[in-house]
């Protein structure tokens, strides 16, 4: 795993994971206070919630990504990818130890938040408690779960096409599947296209990965068999971007 | 007693990109010890070590090598903002990183510096350290070092020469450089002349009775 702890150890000493750390910590309880919740107190657990899951969306898709990428570009142009293929380390191996050093960051990100949610924005009411743990919980799982394949591609893009073409191809893919999927729908609800329904169900819908509105409802956790079957739509996804990465991917630079 | 790292490159071994920039004129053969590749500039050192390597493949005809391989390319470099002690706390074996300090200490190499701070001879000094201390001690190993001598200083170099013939039963070394003193002595030598690729083996040979055959 040498190339994993180069990976880990390389963005510790970059640093620009303090602000991300301190944005998640800081902003749940400083956002509320600037919001309209300061003279509707019942309003600061709920924006408490946007704030802690927001940052986190912010966070994971500008510094992950673009962590990513950088990381992806940095071994193909400067001979690592060369020299770590030469000592037998596979291109698939690289790129799963890059990725491991990247995701590594991105699973406290996800703590933070759903600990801020559970001891700063939680029901007082008992049973809405232990079903606020659980939406949490689920949150947590299918949140890494979309975000996961994304920084593999984003590393695999920028092996090949550069740091630029790896964060901006993926953080458009991102948005577009957390709004532009809705948007899409709203258009097939007005008038039925064929070709536009099929690029619909070939989208990857992040949307539904997403689930702020749910704690910020209260609207309880997903019924088993719902979350599952969201499990198994990420965890295909999950399979799919990570065979595209590897088509992708280059440990060497092309020039 | 660890197995003695080979290369062995067979006759008609074409290296090159579209077309062949050498190629081997017999077969050549290199045992563990330090052999020193020779040839003026775009003449294909760098394309052999990377043939070598596996990282290119070649034109025609095969080579064979035993032995853990690295391939040191002249141009690697780390994230400008790693220092060369975080480099190799990350990659190096834990019983190493003691003598790799160790060494690093002995010729001035600063490392808890950032490697975008460091001067070009100092990151080479890093990357020599990282390639020598990542030998694996229970088999032969294969080092193909691309101009490793560019921008060090002599002392750094007489310390990383000593390296060398302390662990040459077990590493096989090749080494592309331009020797900087015509007395420096060449044992072996494998060189690159009018496209074709030759070895020279003789203990007495220095660098300047090889570099009149360059000329």
């Amino acid at each position: 795993m040498r190339l994993f702890r180069l990976t880990a150890a390389t963005i510790f000493r970059r640093k620009a994971w303090v602000i991300c750390v301190f944005a998640l910590l800081a902003m749940p309880f400083l956002l509320p206070t600037l919001s309209s919740a300061q003279e509707k107190p019942v309003l600061i657990q709920p924006a408490r919630v946007l704030a802690a899951w927001g940052t986190l969306w912010v966070s994971a898709l500008f510094w992950g990504l673009f962590t990513a990428a950088r990381q992806g570009e940095t071994n193909a142009r400067f001979g690592l990818g060369d020299y770590f293929l030469t000592t037998g380390m596979s291109g698939t191996r690289q790129l799963f130890e890059m990725w491991l050093g990247v995701f590594i960051y991105l699973i406290p990100f996800t703590l933070i938040a759903a600990t801020v949610c559970l001891l700063g924005a939680s029901p007082a009411d008992a049973s809405e408690r232990s079903m606020w743990w659980l939406s949490n919980g689920q949150y947590v799982i299918i949140f890494l779960l979309a975000l996961a394949p994304l920084l593999a591609l984003a590393i695999a893009l920028a092996s090949r096409f550069g740091a630029v073409a790896g964060f901006s191809v993926t953080l458009v893919l991102s948005v577009y599947g957390l709004y532009g999927v809705g948007y899409l729908e709203n258009m097939l609800s007005q008038e039925t296209n064929p070709l536009l329904e099929a690029v619909w169900l070939a989208s990857p819908h992040y949307h539904l990965a997403e689930l702020t509105p749910r704690l910020y409802y209260k609207l309880g956790a997903i019924p088993a068999g719902s979350f599952v079957g969201l499990v198994v739509y990420f965890g295909a996804i999950l399979l799919a971007y990570a065979g595209l990465a590897r088509l992708c991917f280059r440990s060497k630079s092309l020039a | 007693m660890p197995p003695s790292p080979e290369i062995i490159l067979n006759r008609e071994l074409a290296i090159g990109y579209k077309h062949p920039l050498a190629v081997t004129a017999g077969d050549i053969r290199l045992g563990s010890g330090t052999h020193f590749l020779l040839a003026r500039n775009g003449r294909g050192k760098t394309t052999l070590l990377r043939t070598l390597a596996r990282t290119l493949r070649p034109l025609a005809g095969s080579f064979q090598t035993c032995g853990a391989l690295q391939y040191l390319p002249e141009d690697v470099r780390f994230d400008d903002e790693m220092a060369p002690a975080t480099i190799f706390r990350a990659l190096l074996p834990r019983q190493r990183l003691g003598p790799a300090l160790e060494l690093a200490k002995s010729i001035e190499l600063d490392v808890h510096k950032n490697y975008g701070q460091l001067s070009t001879g100092n990151r080479r000094k890093t990357n020599l350290i990282l390639v020598e201390f990542s030998l694996r001690e229970n088999q032969g190993n294969i080092l193909l070092l691309d101009e490793p001598f560019s921008g060090l200083d002599a002392h750094a170099r007489a310390a990383f020469e000593v390296l060398w013939e302390n662990s040459q039963d077990n590493v096989l070394r090749l080494v592309s450089c331009h020797p900087d003193y015509d007395s420096m002595n060449m044992p072996s030598a494998v060189l690159i002349q009018n496209s074709a690729i030759s070895f020279l083996d003789d203990p007495s040979q220095t660098w300047s009775g090889l570099k009149t055959q360059l000329n």
